[in-house]
């Protein structure tokens, strides 16, 4: 991938292998993220995404390699320690707490952290501007809302930890079209704020469209990567992402 | 009927509630929070009540006082077998879990055992356990009625943490999604940690106060464990108040039983079982 020099890198990956007991997932992914980039990671199912994105953030071990984010190893951090280094991460499967408000769960994502805290008013009013919907539910227990509101709860609280990089796992995953484009919209407004964003999207066609970067992931490695634009025109993507 | 007789045992059986609240609030607890269902907790109680007894025999403190040593004695004790044993097990199969607990709980006692033998440890000669009131015939004795306001604070204290603390929350957030809590921040093995260590303290308060109110041995701990578990089978997870109608549920059951039915003292721990018994069926009764 072409990075530009003059721009730092906010992610930095090198030979990272992952798995979980005994199956290995990931083999020995490199993947470089500059700051303010928009890089977008698409792969059929089980590809490995999902485990890639929660190696980077330490909810799983690595097995072999290092990371690098924001200037800083993430080797055998916790993934609390990583989220306070301003890292988000919006994962896979929502991971709300059931029992709290829709408010507990969009501010937990600043409860922890001092400096989000201290923005938290600016940010929660940022996350109910782009979901009108969450600020009348806000009473309501995250356990009893739809699953594409449980998404929006999901992206709100990641959004709240103020981030300097996010990580997103399929965020469209579960919303209607005319609300994913507006997650789209928002995620290309949080980057053109200054936010890196890495993108996990089974919509490839619109992360492409998107990104200033991707990345291809077959069976745990990298397949291909180029622009976004390079990758809409690649014959193997159109073939097998967007079966044109 | 002997209706001073009825009133008596209920009265006994209120008074015992707020005990076997506290020990079932750490139960729950520990289960709630982290998913452990440790058996070892009981004998955290029986740690806490022959600490108490030691105390008073090597340095003649009382065990008003005792609670102030053995509260954090018992934090600590917690805080090891966690960080010693728990922890490595958080993902394991809940049958290798228990065991765990199970041996864990085997050990102590068989510790306790060596120490201090197996005969009833008594606490002799403290002035305030001989107090009590008459009231119509009903007697109430002081330390119950204390053990029974002392036990109430700390379960209603637990549940205004629980509910109103960040710590509290912190808890909850562990305890209902546990990567979504690592993932806003929170080291969970951290809170694991402190809500093992504040269980093993809330037996451990409870030990020293059944020292004062019986002459414990080191196997009372077991039958501590089978009633928590009762209550907190009969309360249901997560909830505090469930746990106080459940407590006072089963002691006025069992001092009921004890009471008016013929050799019913011997049928105390037959109540909890009943009882376990009982609720299960319902429920099975309900969902099919
Ligand atoms: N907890 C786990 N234990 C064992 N294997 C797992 C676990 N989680 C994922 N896997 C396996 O790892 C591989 C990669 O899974 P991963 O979730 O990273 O895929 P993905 O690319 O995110 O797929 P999707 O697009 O369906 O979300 C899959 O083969 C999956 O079965
Ligand atoms: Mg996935």
């Amino acid at each position: 991938m072409t990075v530009a020099t003059s721009r730092k890198a906010a992610l930095e990956v090198r030979g990272l292998e992952a798995g979980y007991g005994k199956i290995q997932v990931l083999w020995g992914i490199d993947l470089d993220v500059a700051e303010g980039e928009f890089v977008a990671i698409i792969g059929a199912n089980g590809a490995g995404k999902t485990t890639l994105l929660r190696t980077l953030t330490g909810l799983i071990p690595a097995r072999a390699g290092t990371v690098t984010a924001l200037g800083r190893s993430l080797r055998g951090l916790s993934a609390a320690r990583v989220v306070k280094g301003g890292v988000g991460h919006v994962p896979e499967g929502r991971q709300l707490f059931p029992l709290m408000t829709v408010r507990e769960n969009i501010d937990s994502g600043a409860d922890y952290l001092p400096d989000a805290r201290a923005r938290a008013p600016r940010n929660r009013a940022f996350v109910y501007d782009l979901f009108p919907r969450l600020k009348e539910r806000e009473r309501q227990l995250a356990g009893t809302l739809s699953g594409g509101e449980r998404q929006m709860v999901a992206i709100g609280r990641a959004l709240m930890s103020d981030p300097r990089l996010l990580l997103v796992d399929e965020p469209s995953l579960g919303l209607s079209p005319a609300l994913s484009q507006s997650v789209f919209a928002a995620l290309k407004q949080i980057n053109a704020d200054g936010v890196t964003v890495v993108l996990v999207e089974q919509n490839v066609q619109q992360s492409l469209l998107l990104a200033d970067h991707a990345v291809v992931l077959e069976t745990g490695e990298v397949k291909l990567r180029g622009t976004g634009a390079e990758l809409l025109r690649h014959p193997r993507v159109r073939e097998a992402y967007l079966s044109l | 009927m002997d209706t001073t007789l009825l009133v008596q045992a209920l009265v006994s059986g209120v008074l015992a509630a707020g005990l076997y609240a506290l020990v079932s609030v750490g139960l729950a607890l520990a289960i709630g929070v982290i998913g452990i269902v440790n058996f070892a907790h009981g004998e955290f109680f029986m740690v806490g009540a022959f600490l108490a007894y030691q105390l008073f025999v090597t340095f003649g403190i009382d065990p008003v006082w005792s609670l102030f040593i053995v509260a954090p004695a018992l934090f600590a004790l917690g805080g090891v077998i966690y960080t010693s044993t728990i922890r490595f097990v958080l993902k394991a199969p809940e049958l290798n879990q228990m065991l765990l607990t199970f041996g864990i709980g085997i050990i102590l006692q068989n510790l306790a055992l060596l120490i201090w033998g197996g005969d009833p440890r008594t606490i002799a000669g403290i002035s305030y356990r001989g107090i009590g009131y008459q009231i119509g015939g009903v007697s109430i004795g002081l330390v119950p009625l204390a053990s029974f306001v002392i036990s109430l604070v700390l379960v209603l204290g637990l549940y205004w943490m629980l509910s109103s603390t960040p710590l509290g929350r912190a808890m909850r957030a562990v305890a209902q999604n546990r990567t979504g809590a690592a993932l806003v921040g929170l080291e969970v093995n951290r809170v694991y940690l402190v809500a093992f260590a504040l269980s093993a303290l809330l037996a451990g308060i409870g030990g020293v106060m059944i020292a004062v109110i019986q002459s414990p041995t080191p196997v009372v701990g077991f039958a501590f464990t089978l009633k928590a578990f009762a209550i907190v089978v009969v309360a249901g997870l997560g909830n505090v108040r469930g746990i106080l109608f459940a407590a006072l549920f089963v002691a006025v059951a069992e001092s009921l039983v004890a009471t008016m039915v013929p050799n019913g003292d011997t049928l105390r721990n037959a109540v909890f079982f009943a009882i376990i018994f009982a609720v299960l069926i319902r429920r099975s009764w309900r969902t099919v």
